[in-house]
This record gives C-alpha cells, sequence and structure tokens, in this order.
C-alpha cells in the first residue's frame, strides 16, 4: 500500500485543490441535489422524506416566466456584449498603438470594482433622485423626474455593464494571437475587408467569442444583484430566487431546486457552445 | 595509484532500456577510459542520449550495470552519481548571477563560502569569463552561455563530465570555437568527458574516442582515424561521409588478398583479413582522397584499375572534387585529385580517365551484428 | 482616403464612448465623495469629512479589517494550492488528469449563486461549519484556486523544464529545487494570480452574502446594509473611491509585473 501511494507521485501536488474541489464542490452540490426532493418543514427545518413538490411548485407560470425571462436578459446582455466588445476589441488590437495597454486596463479595473459598488453608481446616476434627474431638472429640460430604474431594460443595462468587461477580454486575446500574415494573404488573394473579415477573422476568433459568452451569459444568467438594486427586486431573475428562498425566506429544498436547476440549464448551455466552438473554446478557457 | 588509472572511468555492461514501443539501448557495451574525450556519435534517435542519461542518472535501467570508477550505480539518484551534466538547452538559471550558477551545486553541499568564492573564481578564470560573474544569463552570448553550463557543472569536480549536443545550438564559426575551447579546458582540467553528438565533425575534432551508435546497438568504437579511414559497416562509413561505397560480396581469396564482386559487376580487390569471417562481407569503401589518376595509355592488368568518364569537377583549393562515372557499370565515384599534379590540370569534364586505387586502401565492410560478437573493446 | 478619415474618427468616438459610459458612474461616485453636501447632487464644496467620518466609525473600520484579513489568507491559500495543482497537473500524467481539470474549472463556469448557495447548505447542513471567517475563507478559495491553477498552467509550458533536472544533477533535493528554481521561475504567475485574487476577494459581495452569516462584516456586506438603511450616500461614496483606487493600484502592479515576465 505504501508503495503504491509513493509511486502516486502526483498526489501531494494535485491533492490538495483535488480534495477541495470534492468537498467544497462536488459534495454540496450533491447535498444540494438531494435537498431539493425532500420536504422543507417549519422554521427551516428539514423533513428527509422524498417529494416533487419543490419542483412543481416552479413548474407553475409565475416562476417558469421568472427563469425564462432570466435567461432571455441574459442572452440580450450577451449580444449587446458581443456587439460592442469585438469592435471594441477589434479596433484596440489594431488601432491601439501605444495605448493598447492602457486601453486593457482600462477595461479590466472596472472589473475589479465590486459589482455592488458599479451598480449603485449607477443608481445614484439614473434614479429619482439622481444625479442625471438632477441636471436635467435644473436646465429646465423636464418638469419632472424621469423614472429610469426599477424596469427590466434598467436591470438589463446593469448585466451589460457588469458583464461586458468579461466578454471583452477573451475576444481581445483571441484577436490579438492572430497571425497577421494570414489577414494580408486574405486580402493579397483578393478579399474584400468584408469578406476578410467574415471568412478569416471570424472564424479564427470563434473560440474567443465563445470564451466570451462562457464567462458573460452565465453569470448574467444567475445575477441577482442588478434585479435587486436597478430592478429593486421588482424585477426578479433565477439568480433573486435562489436568493430569496435560501436568505431571505430559509427555504433550503426549495431554493436547492431552483439552484438545480439553473445549474442542469447551464451545464446544457455549455455543452451546446462546446458542440459548436469546438475545442478552441476550451483551450482559450483550459 | 597504479590501480585507479586501470579501471574504465564509466562502464557499461549489457545495458538495456526500453520505452513504450522501442528499444532504445539495445545490450551496449563499454569502457570509457580515465581522463579522455568519449563520444558517442550517430543519428538522432540512436540512443545516445539516452546512454548518457542513464550513465547521469536521469532514465533508470531496465538491465545490466553502469559502473562509475568501479562501483555500481543502478539505483543511485543523479544528485549522489559523482558526475555531472550539460544539457543540451544548457539549463541555466535565468533568475541568478553567472556566479550563483556556478556556485549552485557548490552551495548544494554546503561548502563553506571562502570555498565557494574561490571555486568559483578558478572556474570563471578557466573557461575565460572573469570578469562576467554579476551577469544574468540573458545577457550573455551564445557561446559565453555554454561556458558558464561547463563551469557550473566541473567546479563540483565530477569523475565524468556528460555532455548532450552542447554545441548543438550554435552557429558554425562558433562552434568551431567551442570546439577548441573544450578540449584545452577538458586537458586542463584532466576529467573524463562523456560527450554525445550527431555531427560528425564535431566528433572528429575533439574525440579521443568515438563509438558509433545506431538504433540503440553500439557499431564501432575506436580512435578517431580509425572510424574515419577504418568504418566497419556501411552505416558508419555512409555517416562519417566516405563517398564511395560499393555493395558486394568476397568471392575469392588468395596471397593475402580478397577478391570481391560488387552488386554491379565489378572486381575489387581488398586486403585480406583473417578475423573477417568472409561470409559477412557487405562490401567495401574507399575515400576520395585514396583513388589515384593513371595516365590513360596504363594497362588495366593490375588490380582496381577502373576506366570512366569525367562528369564534374569542382574546385576546392588543395584538391579538386572529381566525378568519375565507370565505363563498366555506370557508377559514380568521388576522388580528390590534388590539384597541383599536372595530369590533374589537364583534365576536363567529359574526358575519358583511368583510376586506381591499392588493395591497401579498400575498406572492408561488415554487416551490423558481426563486429559485435567479435570483440568488447577496452577503450 | 476622406472618407476613410471619418470612418476613423467615428470609430474612435465610439471607442471613447464605450469607456466615458464604463466609467462615468465610477468617476462621479469619486468626485461626489468629496462633495460637501451630505444628500443632495450638488456640488458646495471639497471636503474630506465623509473620508474622516469612514475612519471614525468602529464598524467600518471593523469591516475594513475582515476583509483585508478573509482576503489575505485567502488569497495566499489559493495561490500556493493552485501552483501546486497547476505543476502537478503539468509534469505528471495520472488517471482523471483531464477530469480534473475539468472540475477545477467548475466553479467559475457555474453561476456564483449556484455555488454560493450549494456552499451554504454544506456549511449548514452536512459539516456544520459556522458561518463567519471559515466559510467565507472556504467560499473564497473555492472560487479564487481555479484562477491561480490556469494562470500558473499558463506560465508552466513556457518553462525550459530541464532547469529540474539540472537542479537535481548539481545536488539539490526535490524541497530545495522548489525553493531555488521553481518557484523563482514561476514568480511572476503566482504573483499574478494573487494581484488578481486579492482585489477579486475583497471586493466580492454575491458569494459572501450567503455564507457569511450574521456576525461577520465584510466591507462589501457593510455597504450594502449602509445602502439598505442608511441615508447618507457620501459615505458611501467614500468607501467606494477607496474600493477604486486600489485596483487602479493593482492594474499598476499587474502591467509591471508581465514586463518582467516577458523578459
Amino acid at each position: 500500500m505504501v508503495k503504491f501511494l509513493t509511486k502516486q507521485v502526483h498526489l501531494p501536488y494535485v491533492g490538495p485543490v483535488g480534495l477541495w474541489v470534492l468537498l467544497f464542490v462536488f459534495i454540496p452540490m450533491g447535498v444540494a441535489v438531494y435537498l431539493s426532493f425532500v420536504q422543507a418543514g417549519p422554521y427551516g427545518r428539514i423533513i428527509h422524506e422524498f417529494t416533487l413538490d419543490n419542483y412543481r411548485a416552479l413548474f407553475t407560470r409565475g416562476r417558469l416566466m421568472i427563469l425564462a425571462r432570466s435567461l432571455e436578459y441574459a442572452v440580450v446582455t450577451n449580444i449587446v456584449c458581443l456587439l460592442v466588445g469585438y469592435p471594441l476589441g477589434y479596433w484596440i488590437v489594431r488601432h491601439g498603438g501605444r495605448f493598447k495597454l492602457l486601453l486593457l486596463g482600462l477595461m479590466i479595473v472596472p472589473s475589479w470594482i465590486s459589482q455592488l459598488l458599479r451598480l449603485y453608481a449607477l443608481r445614484r446616476l439614473a434614479g429619482d433622485p439622481g444625479i442625471i434627474n438632477s441636471i436635467l431638472l435644473g436646465l429646465g429640460v423636464i418638469s419632472s423626474p424621469v423614472k429610469m430604474l426599477f424596469n427590466p431594460t434598467a436591470v438589463v443595462f446593469g448585466l451589460i455593464y457588469t458583464w461586458l468587461p468579461f466578454m471583452m477580454l477573451p475576444i481581445y486575446a483571441s484577436l490579438e494571437g492572430l497571425d497577421e500574415s494570414l489577414l494580408e494573404a486574405s486580402v493579397d488573394l483578393g478579399a474584400t475587408p468584408f469578406r476578410r473579415f467574415f471568412t478569416v477573422t471570424l472564424p479564427l476568433t470563434k473560440g474567443g467569442v465563445f470564451a466570451g459568452t462562457i464567462l458573460c451569459l452565465i453569470p448574467a444568467f444567475g445575477d441577482w444583484l442588478s434585479p435587486l438594486i436597478l430592478g429593486g427586486d421588482r424585477v426578479l431573475m433565477a439568480g433573486s430566487l435562489v436568493r430569496l428562498y435560501f436568505i431571505r425566506v430559509g427555504n433550503f429544498p426549495l431554493g436547492a431546486a431552483v439552484a438545480v436547476i439553473l445549474t442542469a440549464a447551464v451545464l446544457l448551455m455549455i455543452y451546446i457552445f462546446i458542440k459548436l466552438g469546438g475545442e478552441e473554446a476550451v483551450e482559450r478557457l483550459v | 595509484m597504479e590501480d585507479r588509472q586501470s579501471i574504465p572511468c564509466v562502464e557499461l555492461r549489457n545495458v538495456v532500456k526500453r520505452f513504450p514501443g522501442v528499444i532504445a539501448v539495445d545490450h551496449v557495451d563499454l569502457e570509457i577510459e580515465q581522463g579522455k574525450i568519449f563520444t558517442l556519435l550517430g543519428p538522432s534517435g540512436c540512443g545516445k542520449t539516452t546512454a548518457l542519461r542513464l550513465v547521469a542518472g536521469l532514465e533508470t535501467l531496465d538491465e545490466g550495470d553502469i559502473l562509475i570508477d568501479g562501483k555500481v550505480m543502478n539505483d543511485i539518484p543523479p544528485h549522489r552519481r559523482n558526475c555531472s551534466t550539460v544539457f543540451q538547452s544548457l539549463a541555466l538559471f535565468p533568475h541568478m548571477t553567472v556566479e550563483g550558477n556556478i556556485a549552485y551545486g557548490l552551495e548544494r553541499r554546503k561548502t563553506p563560502k571562502n570555498e565557494i568564492r574561490k571555486g568559483v573564481g578558478e572556474m570563471l578564470e578557466l573557461v575565460g569569463l572573469a570578469v562576467m560573474e554579476k551577469r544574468r544569463p540573458s545577457q550573455l552570448s551564445g557561446g559565453q552561455r555554454q561556458r558558464v553550463a561547463v563551469a557550473r557543472s566541473l567546479v563540483l569536480k565530477p569523475r565524468v563530465l556528460l555532455l548532450d549536443e552542447p554545441l548543438a545550438a550554435l552557429d558554425r564559426k562558433l562552434r568551431k570555437e567551442m570546439q577548441v575551447e573544450l578540449k584545452r579546458i577538458q586537458g586542463e582540467v584532466g576529467i573524463t568527458f562523456l560527450y554525445v553528438t550527431h555531427d560528425q565533425k564535431e566528433a572528429l575534432a575533439i574525440s579521443d574516442t568515438i563509438a558509433v551508435m545506431r538504433a540503440g546497438k553500439l557499431e564501432q568504437a575506436g580512435a578517431p582515424d580509425e572510424i574515419y579511414n577504418t568504418p566497419r559497416t556501411k552505416f558508419i562509413a555512409d555517416f562519417m561521409g566516405a563517398s564511395n561505397i560499393l555493395s558486394g560480396k568476397a568471392i575469392a581469396t588468395g596471397d593475402g588478398k580478397l577478391q570481391l564482386e560488387t552488386d554491379s559487376g565489378l572486381k575489387v580487390i581488398a586486403l585480406h583479413n583473417e578475423d573477417k569471417g568472409s561470409n559477412e562481407i557487405t562490401g567495401i569503401s574507399v575515400h576520395p582522397e585514396l583513388i589515384e589518376l593513371l595516365p590513360s595509355d596504363a594497362g588495366l592488368e593490375e588490380e582496381n584499375r577502373f576506366r570512366g568518364r569525367i562528369t564534374e569537377m569542382i574546385y576546392q583549393g588543395d584538391f579538386i572534387e572529381t566525378k568519375i562515372s565507370l565505363s563498366q557499370t555506370g557508377e559514380l565515384l568521388t576522388a580528390h585529385f590534388p590539384s597541383r599534379l599536372e595530369l590533374v590540370t589537364r583534365l576536363s569534364v567529359g574526358e575519358e580517365v583511368l583510376v586506381h586505387w591499392s588493395p591497401k586502401s579498400s575498406n572492408i565492410l561488415l554487416a551490423q551484428n558481426s563486429y559485435l560478437r567479435e570483440e568488447k573493446s577496452l577503450y | 482616403m476622406k472618407s476613410g478619415k471619418i470612418a476613423d474618427i467615428i470609430q474612435r468616438l465610439g471607442v471613447f464612448l464605450v469607456y466615458i459610459v464604463l466609467w462615468m458612474p465610477i468617476v462621479i461616485l469619486v468626485i461626489m465623495s468629496f462633495s460637501n453636501h451630505a444628500i443632495g447632487l450638488r456640488w458646495q464644496g471639497f471636503t474630506l469629512q465623509w473620508y474622516v467620518q469612514v475612519f471614525n466609525t468602529p464598524k467600518a473600520m471593523e469591516a475594513l479589517k475582515n476583509s483585508l484579513f478573509v482576503s489575505s489568507i485567502a488569497t495566499v491559500i489559493s495561490t500556493i494550492g493552485g501552483t501546486l495543482a497547476a505543476y502537478g497537473l503539468y509534469k505528471y500524467k495520472f488517471r482523471g488528469r483531464g477530469a480534473l481539470r475539468m472540475s477545477v474549472l467548475l466553479p467559475i463556469t457555474i453561476p456564483y449563486v449556484v455555488t454560493a448557495a450549494t456552499l451554504l447548505i454544506f456549511f449548514t447542513q452536512v459539516f456544520r461549519i459556522p458561518l463567519g471567517y471559515i466559510s467565507i475563507i472556504i467560499a473564497h478559495i473555492t472560487f479564487s484556486a481555479p484562477l491561480a491553477v490556469f494562470i500558473v498552467l499558463g506560465r508552466m509550458a513556457r518553462v525550459d523544464w530541464t532547469l529540474e533536472e539540472a537542479s537535481a544533477d548539481l545536488g539539490a533535493d526535490k524541497l530545495t529545487t522548489w525553493r531555488k528554481v521553481i518557484v523563482p521561475v514561476l514568480l511572476p504567475a503566482i504573483m499574478i494570480s494573487a494581484a488578481l485574487i486579492f482585489p477579486w476577494s475583497f471586493n466580492d459581495f454575491t458569494i459572501t452574502y450567503f455564507v457569511a452569516g450574521v456576525g461577520t462584516m465584510t466591507l462589501p456586506i457593510y455597504i450594502f446594509s449602509l445602502m439598505q438603511y442608511s441615508r447618507t450616500p457620501v459615505v458611501i461614496n467614500a468607501i467606494s473611491s477607496v474600493f477604486v483606487i486600489l485596483p487602479i493600484i493593482g492594474l499598476l502592479l499587474v502591467t509591471f509585473l508581465q514586463r518582467r515576465e516577458a523578459t
């Protein structure tokens, strides 16, 4: 036995992390799945009897709408981030010059600032009372404050605002790594800039796009801060439900059920992405 | 002590090393003499680097024994064998200065600080880098880095220094300089070098003994001039750049001479050697400089005389590299004729000539395995 | 070309616009934190009183202390564990290697809420770990170690590993080789990991919120409570600007290290 163990040279290195992942990722996941199938008792207690009640409660119209809307918002967020992030990254790579690193940094730093603060800043800007309203009122442009918050648009804007850097960075990395000579070759062979983009650039940066999507869509899907701060809890997303059941109501089994559904949806999405994006997407992340 | 000198510094006894799907070192026997430069020469994949790593202890062998100074080293880890390796990539620690690199091994041995300083100083002098001690590897040229790598290993005074194609990354001129340098350094410290290279010219320049390997097996070991002038197999002849290899079989012996018929039908004479079984002969090789030009009116009765037509003449300074197509078979021979000979100066392409070499110059080539059965060499 | 020039200007404008939108709210926040007006939004003079007030609020200082403590520990453990794991994953081929690689990725590919919620379940139902420093640190490590693994892994591929053999050849045992060769060579990647993990951990709210329990307050949680119940937004502004300055310092650090790594 000792001989076997000593032959496992890799254990002391990957052991700690491996054990950690087992203990704090897989087991909790398993427990969550288990909990989703048991009864919630009074005062936050748990009755260990099998039931499908939790899932039944979630498959009501109201709850399903919330989940569906979460997906919708996340997809919209992703698309907008892509439409903004890709050209941005493209421009920086090609025209950034000396400022490349600076521009990159200016994109990264906001992602280091707490999402809480960034959304709070947005609320101070757009809220009522808020800075924009003050200015507009002061200038006499409007007679009463504009209600910009507490609607889905504000929430989605908050999502875009939060997750844009995460979409842009992998795309930038993949654009940066693009071999100039490939582009030159295509021009040499008679391609217009348009064709060049669609036939050479885009396919080659597919991996970056998929990595960016995974880093943007999935967190956006489970986000609950933006709905809370910019939506005033009038707009609910999947993550909000999780928070609701776990923290405010204390109904762990129900919350676990939401978590399970969320995870299943996300794993399905990742699976689809990898099939579409191929090995490169995985490479970029791993 | 008398005894110390006669024990080979390094010995490989019937060593075998296997990797999945291939036998890298296939029953190799060799002995390396104290204080000499011993070179393992061969094409890539022949097992020479693996053999070196086995001696270093960086690989474990499957069969056989490796001895250093007469002591078996099979299970002893690298840092406790008394040998040191200069890696192909040099592996200089990028975050340490030249001084730090050279001192590393001494520090691991808990050598007192002043001794370390002395040792490092001596080494820097020896390899000619006296003022560079505070530089980092990234600030040095290729040749300088080379010297640091050698110094780092030598300062530990190993019994044998192992060098794995150390000059492979250098350009031609630098490589030649470093070859001379290495030989000088070795001469000064007197430590045994085990050198690995695929460059035959390098091996010839630097070695006291060359061992040619192919596909995991040892094909021939001997002094450089032996390997060059009398390669034992077709592979070695070809590898060393011998241009004239004629395949064939022995058909008759007599009078101290051996008659061969080549595959193409030429009859060639060589000196008969009793040790070599005639059924293992696979051909002969002749060095270009040993082919002589005869006046065309000389007869064909003597041995090893052939008519041919000149197809190419390339002036090389001291000699003219001449390609001759033999009339009898169309085979191409390459000859190096001295350029100042009157007979030679009158030659031109397309002319018919008569060439000849003495039977002594016919080098007999054997099949690969025959050599191994013959002798266990002490080199 | 005329049209080319116009297109170029429009592009530059677009880029500029994006960055303005991205930074404007933050910049305004920082500016407002110096404003002399407590609640309203008009500029009434420069003042540092809010910063002073923050420093004099014991709860805020306590929260700051907690955040520093938690983030430091999480960063150190994540970086060490991540480096070891990266080494093991790169150098050794073993059964389950691919699976481990994928699993390490898991915490950051699933929505944060899910991981946070499952950890909460784990702490309360399974292992009875008290919700406080320990649970927060554990949660943070779970999210940061993967980052460290992949940053160091990326660097591992660009190192000449005969350095290890050379070190062994020159007489060093494994521990010494780690100390004197491997760590120095991997240092840029290790430092970058730490430089990315610390701010992330310091700023984290969504996960900490789930596992912090009632008693423990990190700075983000403190800010959140202020947002919910307090009426002096300017104090929040003051705290916020600290949060903005720190990452900028972090960015400078990373840029400096990047240049180091390039040599």
